[in-house]
């Protein structure tokens, strides 16, 4: 469709051999990245279907080549404010794959696949929020901006149990 | 599970299969030597295989029932109904014995010594019925055996069969006989380098091999699957993908035929090879769909042995024809209906068919005829069953009706016989006078009629007395594509299976329909009826629109969204659809909400109720697809599916929706009601704990009610406020005396009844636990004294019995009030009234006062005639709670109280002393909507909190 997408797809495939590789995300302000073994695929704009009474956090669900994918607003999970919330911004949407389903996370914006050097990785700030403290595996500090690495396994951990309650 | 044994198992079963059918046939056929060889075939293999296993135990059973057929096979024995039934048994013992290699993966301890002694002298001609010429002491007679025919190529006969089974005893010689089954599809099997120390392990292919070649062998025999020999197995999984891909290859298709339309320039260079890529789409997805087809005979397989087990129970002579058993549909389908179309089988013959006797003195042939067809029509399958038997009763079905409150004379006066034959659809119908152990449990055919149309398929009867009776089964060729109303509320659009949707109705403030408010809830008067309404807005929590929102579409106008059935199903371009969708919304623009809408006359079981919807668009096919597992607590969906425009659309799901309504009298209830009940198959005797306290009279106490038996060193024994207490699981527990019991021992250990609800406890104090007797509870006397409800007659001694709701308010005054509020029954808001009605006092002590004490307004009554009296009284309840074993037979209180409709919403409920598949089909019958076992509290009140809690908060 467009090139710069067809792109970064393919360096999503090629990096997936190689580890500590993350596709960097945006939402709101705040970096995060995503493991690129876990990225199945990232895609542009697209009609998403709301599901009423789902959690608040399922934006709803899209069509993905055929199959039916339900898309995460990383935002509202995150509890952050200014994103996820403005019905005519354009999101980018990361799909990737959880217990043999496909999720989309709605992300502001999609950056590049980096491999930040391991010595600037650290454990989560103690100071860090419950909420996100439950979702990030740790923070690389960056030039100039912090990386949370998201915790895939937990993220939807998450998400179940505000199902459940 | 190892490969290798799956695999096993799939093609064992697949053989007893086989079998099962061939010896019924070979029962009636005797000589015919095909048909014998093919079953000696099979089993033969069966014994094979599982000595390569290194499976003793079945290739025991298997080879005894081999030896038998061998003998007949070589004329020492002939085929007599003894010793097919011995085959078979030893067939079922198979089965037992793979069921549980299934289970477990390994062959299940014991031996079958006993079968294998009775088969071993039925094959020395030990049987009465078997001609026992000559016994010849042959061990191995099938050794001898010559094929019956000439072998094709590939194709490996007998002697060449026994010589590979025999080889195979060490694992490394296992490589060579699959290499003699050439055109078998099984990779050659690569010689292990060392033997394998496990039998399981050993080299793939070789046992599958000769097996697949004898089936193959025997099936060629079988007219239906003469193509045996040019298929391959393949994992559904991989068809089910396929499937899936499909799917979106036509989606992305019907995308770019829709693009090629919107530019409207029918003459591009595109259009003529998009025309070609949509032709072969559509065959590609027609040979797709047909990979999931399997014959229709598949599930006929074990319906010969059921009507042959059956006419011998049953002294009746039964002739079971299927015609049509290579029709072919999906095999999802096909699982579906296996279970009604063997419980209609069974049906025919145990009730259509008449006796032996009967049939001569109706001056027909002493067998019966059963007729199984299968044939296409127009887009479905439809299956019929005709027997030629008495037919249906109409004067016995005319009295059914009456008693069980169906109709009333005089509506059964201008109905039609066919009219009144349907009945037998009924929930809780059965005109079997007596119970037999085939059918005639009153639950037969209404399970069969929503079963089937689960499957969105119909059921009919059609029967002519003394000629017999015609079940016509109409089912959909596959589940994968169904027919669904696409509807917009709140801003989106939903799918409603079309199946589900009786009628649609248009409703506005001038039209004939009007949507009526009987306070906060809405109803429509449709052809003299109130129709429960339920808006799609507020049930899924939607915002409101403006009428003229547009739906769908992000590029293109909505209209243009709407695909017709034909561009999915057929692939053809499909006429341009008008824009019909974007007519209506010009017009809608000009009438305020609310006044226009449109309303979905659904219906689930019995019960009918109306879906508020703000447009309805159009009809399409559509893909099921399974909700996300996030997704899929929500009740109100059951899938989700890709429209023709590419966006996802949720699947309504109208049992979802009807349960959010709250109706308590669906027929499905009563699977509720069975849960409920189930696992207990206790009689009329109640548990109970014998114990002394204060006096020397025994006291007794329902042990049910009873959590632990306890007893605690008297020194652990504290004073707190005035109140004994112990640490009891790292928590305090009230202790308390029994009333007239003076207290504690002054030492050694003391004996508590510990009473439990949720995370609290009570402990009773007792002097002495005496006994647990099961006895009948009838209370002779009422007690005057505090703490107790009567006095009972058990083991020949007056015992108190002892009032528990006492005990438990004494411990903590508000146990019950905490209860009830944890159940989330707001009795604040609406008290329920109860009235129980039950002769036995003790009972009616009991439940009353548990009742009262979770918050229910209960109100007793020994009699109906008292029930009857309150009623005349206009006296309102809630719910009815009767005890069937009621003495004027609790059976009728239902059809008597709701008789005059004053008492319509009542739900009843049915208290039994044993929860009994009879029990709970005798109340389904009766009109109770629940059956619950009198000593099961907790289930009681959870039947009460759900049937009735629902309804008064949707209501």
């Amino acid at each position: 469709m467009n090139d710069p997408m067809n792109s970064l797809n393919e360096a999503v495939q090629s990096a997936k051999e190689e580890d500590n590789l993350y596709l960097t995300v945006k939402v709101g302000d705040q970096p995060f990245g995503i493991p690129v073994q876990c990225v199945h695929d990232v895609s542009k704009a697209q009609k998403i279907t709301k599901v009423p009474l789902a959690p608040p956090e399922v934006a709803g669900a899209l069509n993905l080549r055929g199959r039916i994918v339900t898309v995460i607003n990383v935002g509202k999970k995150l509890g952050l404010r200014n994103s996820g919330s403005d019905a005519d911004q354009i999101y980018m949407y990361v799909v990737i794959e959880h217990e043999g389903e496909l999720y989309s996370l709605m992300v502001d914006s999609v950056g590049d696949v980096m491999s930040p050097s391991p010595q600037s990785f650290e454990q989560n700030p103690s100071n860090m929020e419950p909420g996100w403290r439950d979702v990030s595996a740790g923070v690389y500090r960056l030039d100039g901006e912090l990386l949370v690495l998201l915790d895939i396994q937990r993220f939807f951990g998450g998400i179940s149990k505000v199902m459940a309650a | 599970m190892d490969d290798m044994l799956s695999e096993f198992l799939t093609e064992t079963n697949e053989s007893i299969d086989e079998v099962d059918v061939e010896l019924v046939q070979l029962e009636q056929d005797p000589n015919n030597p095909e048909l014998l060889a093919n079953i000696f075939r099979l089993v033969h293999t069966i014994k094979g295989t599982c000595g390569f296993l290194g499976l003793p135990r079945l290739e025991k059973v298997a080879h005894s029932g081999e030896n038998i057929l061998g003998k007949i096979r070589d004329g020492v024995l002939e085929v007599s109904p003894e010793i097919v039934t011995l085959i078979l048994e030893a067939l079922d013992q198979i089965k037992v014995l793979l069921a549980e290699l299934e289970a477990n993966q390994v062959e299940p301890e014991g031996n079958d010594q006993e079968l294998i002694i009775r088969l071993d002298a039925a094959a020395d001609g030990a049987l009465p019925g078997a001609a026992a010429s000559e016994p010849e002491p042959e061990p191995e007679p099938e050794v001898a055996a010559e094929p019956e025919r000439e072998l094709k190529s590939g194709e490996v006969s007998l002697d060449e069969l026994e010589r590979i089974f025999n080889e195979t005893a060490g694992p490394l010689d296992s490589g060579e006989p699959a290499e003699e089954t050439a055109s078998e599809p099984e990779p050659e099997p690569e010689p292990e380098p060392e033997p394998a120390p496990v039998v399981a392990e050993q080299p793939k292919a070789a046992p599958p091999a000769p097996k697949a070649a004898a089936s193959d062998e025997g099936k060629q025999k079988t007219p239906e699957s003469s193509v045996a020999n040019s298929t391959i197995r393949v994992n559904v999984e991989l068809l089910e993908n396929l499937m899936t891909t499909v799917s979106e290859l036509v989606l992305t298709r019907n995308q770019l035929m829709q693009l090629l339309r919107v530019q409207g320039n029918q003459d591009s260079d595109f259009a003529v090879p998009l025309q070609r890529l949509s032709h072969v789409t559509t065959d590609l997805q027609e040979a797709v769909m047909k990979t999931r087809m399997q014959p229709i005979g598949n599930a006929w397989a074990k319906l010969p042995r059921i009507i042959r087990d059956l006419a011998k129970d049953m002294g009746k002579k039964i002739n079971l024809e299927m015609i049509g058993a290579e029709t072919e549909l999906d095999r999802q389908v096909l699982e579906l209906i296996k279970d009604p179309l063997t419980h209609m089988i069974r049906n025919s013959a145990d009730h259509g068919l008449e006796d032996t006797p009967g049939r001569i003195a109706a001056g027909k042939s002493e067998t019966g005829r059963v007729i199984l067809e299968a044939f296409h029509e127009g887009g479905h399958i439809i299956v019929q069953i005709r027997d030629d038997g008495a037919g249906v009763n109409i004067e016995r079905v005319k009295q059914k009706v009456l008693s069980n409150g169906l109709a009333t004379e005089a509506e059964l006066e201008a109905m039609t016989d066919q009219q009144i034959v349907r009945f037998i659809f009924k929930a809780g119908f059965s005109t079997a006078e007596k119970v037999t152990s085939v059918s005639g449990r009153g639950v037969g055919m209404d399970v069969v009629r929503t079963n089937i149309e689960k499957i969105g398929g119909t059921v009919d009867v059609s029967s002519v007395t003394g000629k017999g009776s015609i079940f016509t089964i109409k089912i959909p060729l596959t589940l994968a594509i169904v027919s669904a109303l696409i509807v917009g509320c709140g801003g989106e659009r939903f799918a409603m299976p079309q199946i589900s949707v009786v009628e649609l109705v248009r409703a506005s403030g001038d039209s004939e329909h009007r949507i009526e408010k009987l306070n906060d809830t809405s109803v429509l008067r449709l052809r003299n009826r109130l129709l429960p309404l339920v808006n799609l807005r507020e049930i899924l929590e939607l915002e409101s629109v403006a009428a003229n929102y547009e739906y769908g579409g992000e590029e293109t106008s909505s209209g243009a969204n709407i695909v017709t059935n034909g561009e999915t199903a057929e692939g053809s371009t499909g006429p341009e659809l008008a824009t019909e969708d974007g007519v209506e919304v010009q017009a809608a623009v000009e009438t305020r909400r609310d006044e226009e809408s449109f309303i979905m006359v659904s219906q689930v079981g019995a019960y009918q109720f109306g879906i508020i919807v703000d447009r309805v668009f159009d009809t399409e096919e559509i893909v099921v697809k399974p909700v996300s597992p996030l997704l899929r607590d929500i009740a109100m969906f059951s899938g989700n599916t890709i429209l023709g425009d590419g966006s996802v659309i949720m699947i309504l799901d109208p049992n979802g929706i009807a349960t959010k309504i709250g109706d308590t009298a669906m027929p499905d209830d009563d699977d509720d009601a069975e849960k409920v009940a189930a696992g207990s198959g206790r009689d009329d005797n109640t548990a109970l704990l014998i114990f002394r306290a204060g006096n020397t009279e025994p006291k007794a106490v329902p042990l049910a009610l009873v959590d632990r038996l306890e007893d605690f060193e008297v020194t652990t024994i504290e004073e707190s406020n005035g109140q004994m207490v112990v640490q009891y699981r790292g928590r305090l527990m009230p202790l308390i005396n029994v009333e007239g019991a003076v207290g504690i021992k002054e030492k050694g250990r003391q004996p508590v009844l510990v009473f439990t609800d949720q995370d609290r406890s009570m402990g009773l104090v007792v002097d002495e636990i005496v006994d647990i007797v099961e006895s009948k509870l009838s209370l002779e006397l009422e007690s005057p004294d505090v703490g107790f409800i009567g006095s009972a007659i058990i083991d020949e001694q007056a015992t108190g019995v002892l009032d528990v709701p006492h005990y438990l308010k004494k411990a903590y005054g508000d146990w019950f009030g905490r209860r009830g509020a944890s159940k989330s029954l707001d009795t604040s808001k609406k008290p329920v009234s109860v009235l129980l009605l039950a002769e036995n006092q003790f009972l009616r002590n009991l439940i009353g006062s548990y009742l009262n004490g979770i918050g229910f307004n209960t109100r007793e009554a020994s009699s109906l005639n008292e029930a009857n009296e309150l009623k005349e009284a206009g006296e309102k309840y809630d719910a009815v709670l009767v005890d069937i074993s009621l003495d004027m037979s609790g059976t009728e209180v239902p059809h008597v109280l709701s008789e005059d409709g004053s008492w319509s919403d009542t739900v009843f409920i049915a208290l039994t002393s044993d929860a009994s598949v009879e029990e709970i089909d005798r109340a389904a019958v009766s009109g109770y909507s629940h059956c619950v076992e009198k000593g099961d509290r907790d289930a009681l009140r959870d039947v009460l909190t759900d049937s009735l809690s629902e309804g008064s908060v949707a209501a």
